[in-house]
């Protein structure tokens, strides 16, 4: 990382060592802290140009902020509105790009319907698992060739209570809203958003392996820390071993295939890591109150975000 | 291995098959105020047919049944989708202690209401600073006029938000660790019991914390000699680890609902996961069979609670990976599943049980 780069991420980091409490965020109408978003807005982790009024962060920068976001579990805004500023940025439509990412930069949820597998779709059916997709101001589709921007007047839209309370999604009726045609639709995006969600999970499971660590050196069984019997202490090094290789394909994650692997290696290193914490605390981790669970629900969730593993494995079998 | 049935259990088949048909419904949560009603209700209807407790002896209202029926109901029973079972501290664990260890008067008095649901047992062995070193446990049992005066702080008990009595471990000495512990039932309304549930990974309060403040025990609920406690739970140990618990019809029927959904949402890079799930579902039941000629007891209960827990979490993934993000009606199981490694003893423990009891490894 830059020396900037290093200031972003414990920025980030300080803010959510003080401000950020999950439980309390997603007991919000909204399910997120507008207070941390705005102070995230603020810090600048959103990708946008400064000429559309945005911090001048790139995609490497929002990457640093979403590790620290999965880090803490930390419901936000941030990747519903990197994806709908950088599909209307590779439009290239500089009329929308100033009048709506200004918008954006200053912390209005924005969000993106797509079609995960990239295939064509129309924009009359419902749309499921869109992020923020309740919450959005500012709502853009693409129907696979062209991207759209969407009235919210003849927009209806539910929350859709799923396993992981962290993350906002929503079924959205697209049909009867008037769009508007913004310019044409960027099919990479979907290798962005792969890569964004590989490094929130590998924050997610870097600190879910720290928090096992710390218990198992705190808690005593047999006259010593349960973090000295080789049996855990194995199992936690391997964990480690996971998480390492995992951030590196997070970090590789550039081109399709990559952006393909990243999606596969880190959803399975999160799941993982989040089902050994519970297992390694025992039956603390069984409790509502632990937030173990947290993360192995935040596992799941983001296995399946975007397509799941077993999609995306198919495809990389077609291409290599 | 193909079961040849014989006519008696063939006919006990067929009418449990029947009446399972005829009677089970979907009932609330066991771990809500309500669903713990319902389940105790559900109880009630299976003994008044008998079929709560088929293996015991009639007089305690059971069938005699042999191990073989006794798997057939298993089989019959989960592969009905019947309700789970609120008595199954009691019936699986108690009861099977009081066999070998109770009196004549504890198995005659305790036995029936239990069998009826009259009376839903709780476990409370482990304690805040005493889970897989349970030998490490501190709460106290103390001599008093015609009894003993409990005293400390059980936790991780199963169903004691709800239930009406328990069965655990009191330090009562002389001695450390595995010596001077007593092996004692008390009522969980008693005078000194203050019982503070606990909200598990899915919101429900399943398990509780409970805190004994000199509650009094009779001499006659006491379990097995004073002082010999250790003794006396580990054989209870070896039926929670055991097959008792966790009969092979839970996950046989588990797994073909698991192939069920696969024809429902095939997924090629899911197949062999599913499979694997059913072969490991068929090669318990297998086990289990095997246990017939040759009872599993003692350190080979730690092999089935390493095969049935960690097959009951992948069964339960792979049926998640299939459904995806909302995953409907195999959630609660899933996380139900994460603790089958944690409880009666965590795999860390049943793998060293194997290492050092059954391989005669060095501890």
């Amino acid at each position: 990382m830059t020396p900037e780069q290093l200031a972003l991420r414990d920025a980030v980091r300080s803010l959510l060592d003080k401000h950020s409490d999950v439980r309390a965020a997603i007991e919000t109408p909204h399910g997120y802290d507008k207070a941390v978003w705005a102070r995230l807005c603020d810090i600048g982790v959103l990708p946008i140009p400064e000429q559309h009024g945005g911090s001048g962060a790139g995609l490497a920068e929002t990457r640093i902020a979403l590790e620290e976001l999965g880090r803490t579990l930390t419901p936000s805004p941030l990747l519903a509105s990197t994806l709908a500023a950088h599909a209307l940025l590779a439009t290239g439509n500089e009329e929308a790009c100033d009048r709506l990412l200004p918008r954006i930069a200053d912390g209005t949820v924005a969000t993106l319907v797509w079609p995960w597998d990239n295939g064509r779709t129309s924009l009359d059916g419902p749309a499921r698992y869109v992020l923020d997709g309740d919450l959005a101001e500012i709502l853009l589709a693409t129907d696979g060739t062209d991207l759209y921007e969407i009235d919210l007047a003849g927009v209806t839209r539910e929350h859709t209570p799923t396993m992981d309370q962290t993350r906002r999604l929503a079924v959205i009726h697209l049909a009867g809203a008037a769009a508007t045609r913004l310019g044409h639709w960027s099919p990479a995006i979907r290798d962005v958003a792969l890569s964004l969600l590989a490094a929130e999970q590998v924050g997610a499971a870097a600190r879910a392996l720290e928090l096992t660590v710390e218990y198992t050196k705190t808690r005593v069984q047999f006259g010593k820390p349960i973090g000295s019997f080789q049996a855990l202490k194995h199992r936690m090094a391997d964990l480690h071993v996971l998480v390492e290789t995992a951030r590196s394909a997070a970090l590789a994650a550039d081109d399709e295939v990559a952006a393909a692997v990243a999606k596969v290696y880190c959803s399975e290193a999160l799941f993982k890591v989040a089902s050994e914490m519970v297992q390694l605390h025992g039956g603390i981790a069984i409790t509502w109150e632990h937030d173990a669970h947290l993360y192995l629900k935040r596992a799941h969730g983001s296995g399946q975000l975007f397509g799941s593993p077993a999609v995306h494995l198919e495809r990389l079998r077609a291409k290599i | 291995m193909d079961l040849d049935l014989d006519a008696s259990t063939l006919e006990f088949q067929a009418e449990v098959r029947s009446w399972l048909a005829a009677h089970v419904r979907p009932l609330s949560s066991m771990d809500t105020a309500q669903g713990f009603e319902e389940h105790r209700s559900w109880e009630r209807l299976l003994a008044s047919e008998r079929l709560s407790v088929v293996s015991w002896p009639s007089s305690y209202g059971g069938r005699e049944a042999s191990l073989l029926q006794w798997l057939v109901f298993e089989e019959e029973y989960h592969a009905s989708g019947a309700p789970g079972r609120v008595s199954q501290n009691g019936i699986f664990l108690l009861a099977p202690t009081l066999f070998a260890h109770g009196t004549d008067e504890q198995r005659a008095r305790i036995l029936p209401s239990m069998a009826r649901g009259d009376e839903v047992w709780a476990q409370a062995w482990s304690e805040p600073e005493a889970g897989s070193d349970l030998a490490s446990l501190r709460s106290t049992a103390v001599r008093c006029d015609g009894g003993w005066l409990l005293r400390g702080q059980k936790t991780w008990s199963s169903r004691a938000a709800f239930a009406d009595r328990a069965f655990g471990l009191f330090r009562t000495g002389p001695g450390e660790r595995h010596r001077g512990l007593t092996y004692l039932l008390f009522d969980l309304r008693a005078s000194g019991v203050t019982v503070r549930p606990i909200d598990q990974l899915d919101g429900e309060p399943g398990f509780a914390e409970i805190f004994l403040d000199d509650v009094f025990v009779p001499d006659r609920d006491v379990v097995g000699e004073v002082g010999d406690g250790w003794r006396v739970a580990m054989s209870t140990a070896g039926n929670e680890r055991g097959l008792t618990l966790r009969s092979p019809g839970r996950f046989t029927a588990a797994a073909s609902r698991l192939v069920e959904l696969y024809r429902k949402n095939p997924d090629p890079a899911l197949r062999d996961r599913v499979v694997d799930a059913w072969i490991g579902a068929q090669a318990y039941r297998l086990h289990t069979f095997g246990a017939l000629a040759q009872p599993l007891s003692g350190p080979a209960a730690s092999v089935t609670k390493v095969f049935w827990s960690e097959l009951d979490v992948a069964l339960h993934e792979t049926a998640l990976d299939l459904l995806g993000e909302v995953a409907p009606g195999w959630r609660d199981g899933w996380l139900f599943s994460l603790s089958g490694p944690i409880y009666a003893g965590t795999n860390e423990i049943q793998r060293n049980v194997i290492a050092e009891r059954l391989l005669g490894l060095p501890r």
